[in-house]
């Protein structure tokens, strides 16, 4: 473990709340001088348990894979403008594979210190809860993990 | 995202008044034109949208369910209408089993992540018998909503 932290990782899912993880972070590598990374992971689980389903055809599951990539590149790009908005170095990581589990492995690969979460809502239902991939992500982190919320002020205070 | 984050009262629509496959698939597509204030021009567009995935394959998933789903930029969010049938529909489903649950998921092309995991939830919480059974008797859109809740 390290203090201040040297090695943060931020978790995008190209939510509003994972955008307001990654400012946060930004400025949170700057101010401990810290080594920041972004991964977004394409859920290629939730693709197969699609098809398992029968609610993809194969078709079907081929070209969401294609968006799903997509989306990984485009949120990715959008986090590396940030960090340079701020001169702050970024590694962007696209990974595949059941989200908090390739996570985990990349955690421990970069001998991460922190993890940065955004879009922890309130548990609604039972049902939410025991699905909830960043809530898994949170019980299985082999290190601190740290959750972004107030949203409006990151926004406003990383803009200002 | 999942059911709870598009889970919207005015998009639950029970019972459903059709009994066929292209009826129910209409009526649902009706009701998110209505609710959002679509033109008939956008309601066909996402009418053409669903039919023509469902011309790939039926999205009747077995178990009494069936899941119509299109990519469309007429809807601006990922957006999702129940609805309950009194009367098992013919969807082609795979285990010849009769639908009368059904979810309609639209998208936007810029949210294939939030379009795969919102199916991908409505799939896991239909795999209880007890919780299918629940929804198919639901009496109206509060009592799906609230099954949805617990």
């Amino acid at each position: 473990m390290g203090v201040p932290f040297k090695q943060i990782v931020v978790y995008l899912d190209g939510s509003e709340s994972s955008m307001t993880a990654i400012m946060y972070g930004i400025k949170l590598a700057k101010e401990h001088d810290a080594t920041l990374t972004a991964v977004y992971v394409v859920n290629t689980r939730a693709l197969s348990e699609l098809v398992k389903a029968g609610i993809f055809v194969a078709i079907e599951r081929d070209e969401y894979q294609r968006d799903l990539q997509q989306d990984a590149d485009r949120y990715l790009r959008h986090a590396s403008r940030l960090a340079i908005q701020k001169e702050v170095e970024i590694e962007t990581v696209k990974l595949e594979g059941t989200v908090h589990v390739v996570v985990k492995e990349l955690l421990k690969s970069r001998k991460a210190d922190l993890l940065v979460l955004g879009g922890i809502t309130d548990i609604r239902s039972r049902r939410e809860e025991l699905a909830s991939e960043t809530d898994r992500m949170m019980r299985t982190s082999p290190c601190p993990v740290l959750v972004v919320r107030d949203d409006d002020d990151i926004w406003l205070e990383f803009e200002a | 995202m999942n059911v709870l984050d598009v889970l919207d009262r005015n998009l639950v629509k029970v019972p459903l008044m059709h009994t066929d496959k292209r009826g129910v698939i209409t009526e649902l597509v009706e009701s998110v034109a209505k609710a959002k204030g679509y033109s008939t021009q956008q309601f066909e567009q996402i009418l053409d949208a669903v039919l023509d995935r469902e011309s790939l394959g039926s999205t009747g998933i077995g178990n009494g369910i069936a899941i119509p789903h299109a990519k469309t930029d007429v809807v601006s969010h990922v957006t999702m209408v129940v609805g309950i049938s009194r009367f098992p529909v013919d969807f082609d489903s795979p285990d010849n089993q009769k639908s009368r649950i059904f979810f309609l998921v639209l998208a936007p092309q810029k949210e294939a992540s939030a379009h795969v995991e919102l199916l991908a939830s409505i799939a896991r919480s239909c795999t209880s018998q007890v919780f299918r059974r629940m929804l198919e008797q639901a009496r109206d859109s509060e009592e799906v909503v609230r099954l949805f809740m617990e």
